[in-house]
């Protein structure tokens, strides 16, 4: 690497500085080394800097920046990557059907995970939702699902064949829906898995849970979620699951 | 007069707009079919009632005999 170096020099009263000496100067604002070693023999030696408070240098083995605080190197950046990340967003208001946005999902993340909360709905009846490509949902017969509830109105549903059943909504109360989506990009089966609560008769609240599966190997970009009669209102947000 | 039909409000992303043509079809096969699965739900519901009443027991004591 040509900015690496083996020391910090520290020129004397009345000495000659050649070029090679100003180059090496000036050819980097902050020194770099190779790696920890020998960042820390480039300082404090013969004709060398005293490592002090406010020292910065760069590492080309790990790629990160590093300051030295007057104790210890700490470093400043790059942040490591999160292995979860944030993609998108949005509220709704007394509508029949929420699609994610086109290219929600995308060949940078494999899995995904989908926060949905409805605070109202304006009849009581299943949840359903689809997978979406370009633009349109995927109203292919390829959808399986089953889930559960813990609920005595709220019991449970098995998936038409033309979209996934996720869970129930009650006109009088809130779910909420976490849902972990595996694969929708890859050319292969999507599968999806959750876990919620609903309302359930008067003031109890029903845990449910689920898994669906698309059996084709359609490439989706996005999801749409609806009830199965009437309207709802709430928000959700999507994030993705780092590969590595 | 004839009036255009009302379709129900869908929102993608952020955009909020009206059901179109494509959707609003899909929409109506997925309403036909919810009503023919409740439908069918139902008349199950009768014809195993109509087996209880006959045979003269409920619904718990049929789960007894069969468990």
């Amino acid at each position: 690497m040509p900015n690496e170096q083996t020391s910090v020099p520290l020129f004397t009263s009345g000495e000659v500085l050649t070029a090679a000496n100003m180059n090496l100067s000036a050819g980097t604002g902050v020194p770099v080394f190779t790696n920890t070693t020998t960042r820390d023999a480039g300082f404090g030696g013969a004709n060398e800097k005293v490592l002090a408070e406010g020292q910065l240098c760069y590492l080309s083995s790990t790629n990160v920046v590093q300051y030295y605080d007057g104790a210890a190197w700490a470093t400043v950046g790059p942040a490591t990557a999160s292995a979860f990340t944030f993609i998108n967003s949005a509220s709704f208001s007394a509508v029949s059907s929420v699609s994610l946005a086109t290219n929600t999902f995308s060949a940078t993340y494999d899995n995904y995970k989908i926060i949905f909360l409805v605070t109202s709905s304006s009849a009581n009846d299943t949840f359903d939702c689809r997978f979406r490509a370009a633009g349109a949902d995927n109203s292919t017969t390829n959808y399986l699902s089953n889930w559960v509830a813990s609920g005595a109105s709220v019991s449970g549903g098995v998936g038409g064949t033309s979209k996934l059943s996720l869970a129930f909504v009650k006109a009088s109360g809130v779910q909420a829906l976490t849902l972990d989506i595996l694969s929708p990009v890859l050319a292969s089966p999507s599968y999806c898995s959750w876990q919620g609560r609903s309302n359930d008769s008067g003031a109890a609240v029903a845990a449910l849970t689920g898994a669906g599966t698309f059996t084709g190997s359609t490439s989706f970009d996005a999801m749409s979620f609806f009830p199965n009669s009437g309207t709802i209102t709430g928000s959700y947000r999507v994030y993705g699951y780092s590969n590595s | 007069m004839a009036t255009a039909t009302v379709k129900p409000t869908v929102q993608i992303g952020d955009e909020v707009r009206e059901m179109n043509e494509v959707e609003f079809a899909q929409y109506e096969f997925d309403q036909a079919q919810s009503k023919i699965a409740a439908k069918e739900l139902a008349d199950k519901a009768i014809a195993r009632q109509s087996v209880l009443d006959r045979l003269g027991i409920t619904a718990d004591e049929a789960a007894l005999l069969l468990g």
